[in-house]
């Protein structure tokens, strides 16, 4: 299970001291620095997930490792992280600042499905109508996925906004079977 | 032949389906992020509400019972071992539901009205929500018409109304369902002409098997089928290899299906056989999904998890056409404690109750009432006045006996007023004794009672009174079967009527005595 709520707390916690020293860029960096270093080396990940390993051996690894790269912000807070043992916690910290940041800043995520790449102007047109939809900046992420047969599927948060072929023929099944489950149907 | 052309065909199909394309399916999703008995834990889903239906992958359908900061509890109507963790689901908007409809009537269905006795679909066009909110004070009226249970010792003292909250409590085996089965097996009459020339109307009636055995709900339906009963009624199954979510929903859903009849100005009875394995499914659901536990675990809502649900029984004003739904709840104690928490709160709830204990059960009185502590709050208003004027000194006088009977067991010299007194007492107890599945018409309720009460019995020997009882009742069929019409008809004892009555016991009084070996 994530653990959401925990790693959002700490991730207000650095976000308020980044402001207060107006290094919330630097710290943003120094994040996902050590957001992809930990996605792209195993080692990394599992040395940090094991219990097992001494919280003393923990932080003088991560000294050698990020504390030349890395800001002095960043850096207390990752030996504070390992001080109350949640180092386990680290790419949900990562992604609840970049989310904070992002609300902060009124940007919103976008997750786009399609058949095919998008030309530049649909891609162009497709930000556009969904910054209108959102009233928000628009990040979007777009994802290739075969299976949807057509149409695009258009993700905001938790609301899916799905425009595929796969989808209408679902319906299109549903409809010739005469209505789905039985207590889906409502009086 | 008439042809049809392929071209056509395809035209039809292509307008049919020209509305698929056109907008585009907006709905929001979550994450299944934990699963397991019966409950699932899914992150996202920000925008659910209470009580919605879930739509899980693989035709499984959950509700919402947990909302929290960042997560939403549901509990699954299926299989939770069909669901993965990271699975996706989708909200539909909707609030549980389920089909209602006559179609219903005879049988088997389990919590979502899906049949299980294997005789195909149900066909019904009408849907209701599953949780409704009770009415309110300006839909209901008084009690007043009786439910008659065919059984003597409640009919005569603790008479149940139509719309009214009995509860019937007790150990094991002690014939909590043989109450509620002969209830049921009794409403034959108000299906029959004779009823409907009386001006007595239908009882639909429901029986919700909660927790129970698969085994025990088989036998039930059986003996219902074989006395002719299942033609009125519909069997909900939550037995206890369903999973917990079906148990503490199929009471609703039953009431949901009672609200239906009653609604429509019918007449409907439901029986939650029992309400204690229910509490236990919710305490299991609730401590799944981490609700704080409170006295014997159970979670701090449990009151209401009764009370909404037996305040759905009512009786509607005549402007709604007059409907009811009876509630009879069945609550098991163990070791006779009524002072545990489930049977404090439907108590509490309940317009009375009906207390059956094991050392009478096994001691030949059956059905084992305690008439002591056994009350009706309502039924009172809604008893014939015949029953009234018979069986106004029963309770009274049983009381009196119970009493004395403790006393008489010491003492060897009696005043004669004493002795009277235990001589009627045991032969009122004797009376009251009646078989399972034999309900008795009110008519004959009355005269027997009168024959107890009015002293008739006195004199005929302990162990002959059941004796005298079914061939007295013979006697009254073979030779005034007018005299029981007319009180059935008039529901009342006029002087003339209770003039011929006394007469008649006195002369099959005299006769019997002298059949009586002394």
């Amino acid at each position: 299970m994530k653990n959401v709520r925990v790693a959002r707390r700490y991730a207000k916690a650095l976000m308020s001291i980044a402001e207060e020293q107006h290094e919330i860029d630097a710290v943003a960096t120094d994040l996902d620095l050590m957001g992809t270093v930990l996605n792209r080396s195993r080692e990394l990940r599992l040395f940090v997930a094991s219990p097992v390993i001494r919280e003393e051996k923990k932080q003088t690894v991560f000294q050698e490792l990020f504390g030349t790269r890395i800001g002095q912000t960043t850096l207390s807070f990752m030996h504070l992280l390992l001080q109350k043992r949640r180092e386990m916690l680290l790419p949900d910290v990562v992604e609840q600042f970049n989310l904070l940041r992002d609300e902060e800043e009124g940007i919103v995520t976008v997750d786009v499905t399609g058949r095919e790449e998008l030309t530049e102007t649909q891609g162009r047109e497709l930000r556009g109508r969904l910054e209108e939809h959102t009233g928000k900046k628009v990040r979007m992420r777009f994802t290739v996925d075969k299976a949807i047969k057509g149409g695009l599927v258009v993700r905001i948060g938790d609301t899916v906004l799905d425009l595929s072929v796969r989808r209408q023929l679902e319906r299109v099944r549903e409809w010739l079977l005469g209505g789905d489950s039985r207590i889906t149907t409502n009086a | 032949m008439v042809e049809v052309r392929p071209e056509e065909v395809s035209a039809i199909l292509r307008r049919q389906l020209a509305g698929f394309e056109k907008e585009a399916d907006v709905y929001d999703v979550g994450t299944v992020v934990q699963v397991g008995d019966g409950v699932a834990r899914v992150y996202g889903l920000s925008k659910a509400m209470m009580s919605e239906l879930i739509e899980f992958p693989r035709g499984v359908y959950g509700m919402v019972l947990n909302l929290e900061e960042d997560n939403v509890g549901c509990i699954l109507f299926g299989e939770s071992s069909e669901i993965k963790e990271g699975d996706t689901v989708k909200r539909t908007g909707r609030v549980a539901s389920m089909p209602v409809g006559e179609q219903m009537l005879g049988r088997v269905i389990n919590a979502l009205g899906q049949p299980v006795d294997g005789r195909g679909l149900i066909s019904t066009t009408t849907y209701m929500p599953i949780e409704r909110k009770a009415l309110g004070v300006i839909q209901r009226q008084p009690v007043k018409e009786p439910l008659q249970t065919g059984i003597k010792a409640v009919d005569t003292m603790i008479p149940i109304g139509r719309g009214q909250r009995e509860l019937i409590i007790g150990d094991r085996q002690t014939g909590k369902t043989a109450i509620a089965l002969d209830t049921i097996i009794n409403q034959q009459y108000t299906h029959t002409e004779k009823a409907k020339r009386e001006g007595i109307k239908p009882v639909y009636c429901i029986y919700v098997a909660v927790g129970q055995k698969s085994a025990t709900v088989a036998q039930v339906v059986d003996k219902l089928q074989q006395e002719g009963a299942m033609d009125y009624t519909t069997v909900f199954a939550a037995t206890a290899s369903d999973p917990a979510p079906m148990q503490y929903i199929a009471p609703y859903s039953a009431a949901t299906l009672g609200e239906f009849f009653r609604d429509s100005g019918r007449h409907a009875l439901v029986i939650y056989d029992d309400l204690t394995k229910q509490a236990q499914a919710y305490r299991q659901v609730s401590l799944l999904l981490r609700r704080p536990p409170g006295r014997e675990a159970y979670p701090g809502d449990v009151f209401y998890l009764h009370s909404r649900l037996l305040e759905r029984a009512s009786k509607l004003s005549e402007e709604l056409g007059g409907g009811s739904l009876t509630a009879l709840p069945v609550i098991e104690t163990q070791a006779g404690d009524v002072s545990a928490y489930i049977p404090t709160n439907v108590i509490s709830i309940t317009d009375g109750q009906i207390y059956l204990e094991p050392g009478l059960f096994n001691s030949g009185v059956r059905p084992g009432i305690n008439v002591g502590i056994s009350v009706s709050r309502v039924g009172g208003n809604a008893q014939i006045k015949a029953m009234k004027k018979v069986a106004g000194r029963l309770r009274l006088e049983l009381a009196q006996y119970r009493e004395l009977e403790a006393f008489a067991k010491f003492g060897s010299d009696l005043d004669k007023a004493t002795l009277a007194q235990l001589r009627r007492g045991a032969r009122l107890v004797e009376i009251l004794k009646q078989d399972q599945y034999v309900p008795m018409p009110v008519e004959k309720q009355i005269i027997v009672v009168f024959a107890g009460t009015g002293g008739y019995l006195d004199e005929v020997p302990v162990e002959y009174v059941r004796r005298f009882e079914s061939e007295f009742l013979e006697f009254m069929d073979l030779k005034h079967a007018d005299l029981l019409q007319t009180i059935a008809e008039k529901q009342d004892l006029s002087d003339d009527v209770m003039q011929k009555v006394k007469e008649i016991l006195r002369e099959f009084t005299d006769s019997f005595k002298a059949t009586v070996k002394t």
